[in-house]
């Protein structure tokens, strides 16, 4: 009962394709307080009348009324001008608005006026003019907050989609870059964008993009995972298969590489497909210093991969039960230092690790100044107490602490959380089996790379699925001044070789 | 296919074994209750063989011995591991394996069992034979309150052979040159009783005392002078410096021999006998010091001081090898040597290797160059040739090998 008193009542359905009227618009529009709709005199003659609609906030009301209301009014220019000759005149430029459509159905004239555009509804006519008069309200462009830059664009994403549009098309002047649009979303219809170079890029990729991006059944696009999960081949890996980025100049790197890139209205980032292992370890910055430095930074990410995966893991499986691998020195000083520790090696390992895990969360979660303030306090003053307090030994802290410190250079923040996870569970296999349980936990975590595919593309290639070949192209990045080949994998129209 | 890895890897789980508790794989334990040995020494006993255990419990923890004595070291071992009340010793860092002389005499080869067959103890484990006493004694007398007796025999390993005074031989090379050629060498070692370098420590001091020779089957056991270890040193090329006292031009001149090469070239008669073994010796050495006074940078001090160390090493050298030769014993492992160098010719001798060994003429060269007196004028040419060019170096060494 209570439900049925709380339920507001239906409101009458409109089909999409239903005609645009005054009365239908209004319907649609219902119990929305924003929405505005008003009755103007075309020429100023009373009795040829027309009705302007459009949602407050989205519209710019000045451009409304000096680009549309003005002219509209303008007795010497409409001048007993009726039904559709003046619809023709609107669409014709007579007013000063640089777009306009029309439109005889009602859901493409209530897409409009929510993608910022106001409606003149022609009654009689049954047909809709639509003008683009977004409001300038929208953040401007500021350099990235999470993908830092040293040396490079700092021109990041932002939630308008049409000024991260133009951002791609500065840096990339190519007549062939093309930008499709997709409605996303039942309900929210949110706008996206398809990105990619005709010709160049893998045809296959984009038709595949297309369908995914099409196939979408979310209620609206308002989150990245709604992007990342309809789009990956394998959405129940921990692993990115997706590229997203707040960078500009990465995103058009990427378009460059032969990927396909998504644009959303309302998300400050670009997703590019397919994602590959290999391209989580790089950072737009390899392309900027110099290639010995670039390719040196690089070993060390995949050095840190195995780190953080590791470390914690290989810890406790030598400390439990292969004690002869340890050379005798530091033996003696574990030994020692565990002596007063009451805690066994893996339940101390277990905290440790989720301490790390709250104090990382609580550092994010926090308004930034007391987040970085808790961080401090929880590595130095919690870590330090503790091991006075003879709750964890120092190795252990030290083993926790570089393999999170090593989970921090990962270029890419979903990666590094796949990593954590994994880390966790390489760590009860090391529990329960030692380092024969480490060999089980990569064993399977090594099949289940190999077996990700993103886009038809293996996702650990070059390391699997190429046979081995360009594994330099993975580890190291050759000069610039060098012709270099482009990842095979994706079948870019030129062949696979960049022209200089 | 997923499926049949996953079987398989869950199958392997049984590889593991099964231990009670939490844990599946049988190899647990709690580091803190780890007893750490670090020496083991074996000694005769009336009832069979007397061992010990040193070892420590973390770092800062006073050392502990445990002994026990057994018809066998693997039951005199099984029985003391289980000691340590309320710890778990593991042998895994034993560094050292101290066995008296009068058991080496009798069952060396049962040590080496010992330490090769028992799954925690390492074949880099260095044997060391302990002369004119018990192996026990000597520990105990090298720790006195001092935990770090193991650390003195660790230790023995680098400076003995930095000094030119021993080589530590693990039960690797050991067991490798017993099984290759029947014979092999082992460390020697003594207790002396000296002052006190300070107080935490023992009454003794450890000193290396020459290589004893031991054979396959545990029977001979002989012992080599100090001069005959030099020699087999510098040999088997495990000589990495030795400080020399030369008498040269009225003072007593101190060299350090600091690089040492090596090589070997058999000679074949027609017939494919050997005829005989060449050994050349390459020696440079720096003056350290002097007593008395000389001219450093004339010509003739450097040429006698060469010869002179040439003479000495010559003279240690050719001792190793008729030493060796007298007991018939190849411990230089010179079958091996020319083995390496001509398989073929060696295999196809008329004349068996045995019987040849012990009359087989060995040709000793030994080449001494005395490279820096320290002197703050520039040392002078002395051979009276142009310097040649390392390049040309390369390409002479190439010819004569």
């Amino acid at each position: 009962m209570l439900r049925e008193r709380n339920k507001s009542p239906e409101p009458p359905k409109i089909g999409e394709d239903a005609p645009v009227t005054v009365a239908a618009m209004e319907a649609v529009f219902r119990d929305c307080y924003d929405f505005e709709s008003r009755e103007l005199h075309i020429g100023g003659d009373a009795a040829n009348r027309v009705r302007l609609c459009f949602i407050d906030g989205l519209v710019s009301g000045s451009d409304v009324a000096e680009q549309v209301i003005r002219p509209l009014t303008d007795p010497e220019r409409f001048s007993d001008v009726r039904g559709p000759a003046a619809i023709a005149m609107l669409l014709g430029g007579s007013v000063y608005v640089y777009t306009a459509k029309s439109r005889d159905k009602l859901g493409d004239a209530a897409g409009d006026l929510l993608n910022g555009f106001c409606a003149l509804i022609f009654d009689a006519e049954r047909t809709a003019v639509t003008f683009e008069v977004k409001s300038p309200q929208r953040r401007s462009v500021e350099a990235p907050k999470e993908e830092k830059v040293v040396k490079g664009a700092k021109d990041a994403f932002v939630e308008t989609m049409k000024i991260n549009t133009t951002l791609v098309r500065r840096k990339l002047r190519n007549p062939h870059l093309k930008i499709r649009e997709f409605p996303l979303g039942e309900r929210a219809r949110t706008s996206a964008a398809l990105v990619y170079i005709e010709g160049f890029t893998n045809e296959g990729i984009v038709a595949e993009a297309s369908r995914r991006l099409g196939r979408i059944r979310a209620e609206g696009a308002l989150t990245s995972a709604v992007i990342e999960e309809n789009m990956v081949d394998n959405y129940r890996s921990p692993f990115p298969q997706v590229i997203s980025t707040e960078r500009s100049d990465k995103f058009c790197m990427n378009i460059l590489e032969g990927r396909v890139g998504i644009l959303v209205d309302g998300l400050p980032l670009g997703f590019l497909v397919p994602g590959t292992f290999s391209q989580f370890m790089k950072v737009p910055e390899d392309h900027s210093g110099h290639f010995i430095i670039a390719s040196a930074l690089t070993l060390l990410r995949y050095l840190s991969v195995a780190l953080t995966l590791l470390a914690p893991a290989f810890y406790v499986a030598v400390a439990m039960y292969h004690q002869e691998m340890i050379p005798t020195r530091l033996l003696q000083s574990m030994i020692e230092a565990r002596a007063s520790v009451p805690f066994p090696t893996a339940l101390e390992v277990i905290m440790m690790l989720l301490a790390f895990e709250l104090l990382q969360e609580a550092g994010i979660r926090l308004p930034s100044p007391i987040g970085e303030t808790v961080s401090i306090i929880g590595a130095l003053i919690v870590g330090q107490s503790a091991v006075e307090a003879s709750v964890v030994s120092p190795v252990v802290v030290v083993v926790i602490a570089l393999a999170g410190i090593a989970g921090y250079t990962m270029p890419n923040l979903d990666m590094g959380s796949a990593l954590r996870i994994c880390r966790f569970f390489l760590v009860l296999a090391a529990i329960f089996l030692g380092m024969f349980g480490v060999a089980i936990g990569c064993a399977l975590l090594t099949y289940h790379l190999s077996t990700l595919e993103s886009f038809g593309v293996p996702y650990m290639t070059p390391f699997a699925g190429s046979e081995g070949r360009h594994l330099s192209r993975a580890l190291l990045r050759r000069s610039m001044t060098v012709k270099r080949d482009r990842e095979p994998e994706l079948k870019t129209g030129d062949g696979g070789e960049a022209k200089l | 296919m997923k499926k049949t890895i996953l079987a398989a890897l869950a199958l392997s789980l049984a590889l593991t074994g099964c231990s009670s508790g939490l844990t599946i794989f049988s190899n647990y334990r709690r580091i803190e209750n780890i007893e750490l040995v670090r020496t083991i020494t074996a000694d005769k006993a009336e009832d069979g063989v007397r061992v010990s255990v040193y070892g420590t419990a973390g770092e800062e923890n006073d050392a502990r011995m445990y002994e026990n004595t057994g018809p066998s070291i693997g039951v005199a071992m099984g029985e003391m591991i289980l000691m340590p009340l309320g710890r778990e010793a593991i042998l895994s860092h034993t560094e050292s394996m101290l066995v008296g002389e009068d058991f080496a005499r009798e069952r060396m080869g049962e040590c080496l069992d010992y330490v090769e067959r028992y799954s925690e103890t390492r074949l880099d484990t260095g044997l060391l034979i302990v002369r004119g006493g018990a192996a026990i004694d000597l520990l105990k007398g090298l720790s006195g309150s001092d935990p770090a007796a193991s650390d003195i025999l660790a230790g023995l390993d680098k400076n003995i052979s930095r000094v030119g005074e021993g080589y530590v031989f693990t039960c690797r090379e050991v067991a490798a040159s017993l099984a290759g050629n029947g014979v092999a060498l082992v460390q020697c070692v003594r207790g002396v009783e000296e002052e006190k370098l300070f107080e935490a420590r023992g009454d003794l001091n450890l000193e290396p005392d020459g290589f004893a020779v031991i054979t396959e089957d545990g029977g001979a056991m002989e012992f080599l002078t100090e001069e005959e270890t030099l020699g087999t040193m510098l040999l088997l090329m495990k000589l990495r410096s030795k400080n020399v006292d030369l008498p040269v031009q009225n003072t007593v001149s101190t060299v350090s021999v600091e690089k040492i090469r090596t090589s070997y070239e058999p000679v074949f008669g027609e017939d494919g006998r050997l005829l005989k073994l060449k050994v050349r010796l390459e020696l440079s050495a720096n003056l350290i010091s002097m007593r008395g006074a000389a001219d450093v940078t004339r010509r003739e001090f450097r040429e006698e001081a060469q010869t002179r160390l040439s003479g000495i090493m010559r003279d240690a050298a050719a001792g190793a090898v008729a030493r060796s030769q007298a007991m018939g014993l190849d411990f230089l492992d010179l079958e091996g040597i020319v083995s390496r160098k001509e398989p073929i010719r060696l295999e196809d001798m008329p004349e068996a290797w045995e019987s040849l060994f012990p009359t087989l003429p060995v040709e000793i060269r030994v080449e001494s160059r005395l490279e820096r007196t320290f002197d703050i004028v520039d040392p002078p040419e002395i051979s009276g040739e142009e310097e040649k060019s390392p390049w040309e170096k390369l390409i002479e060494s190439l010819k004569d090998n």
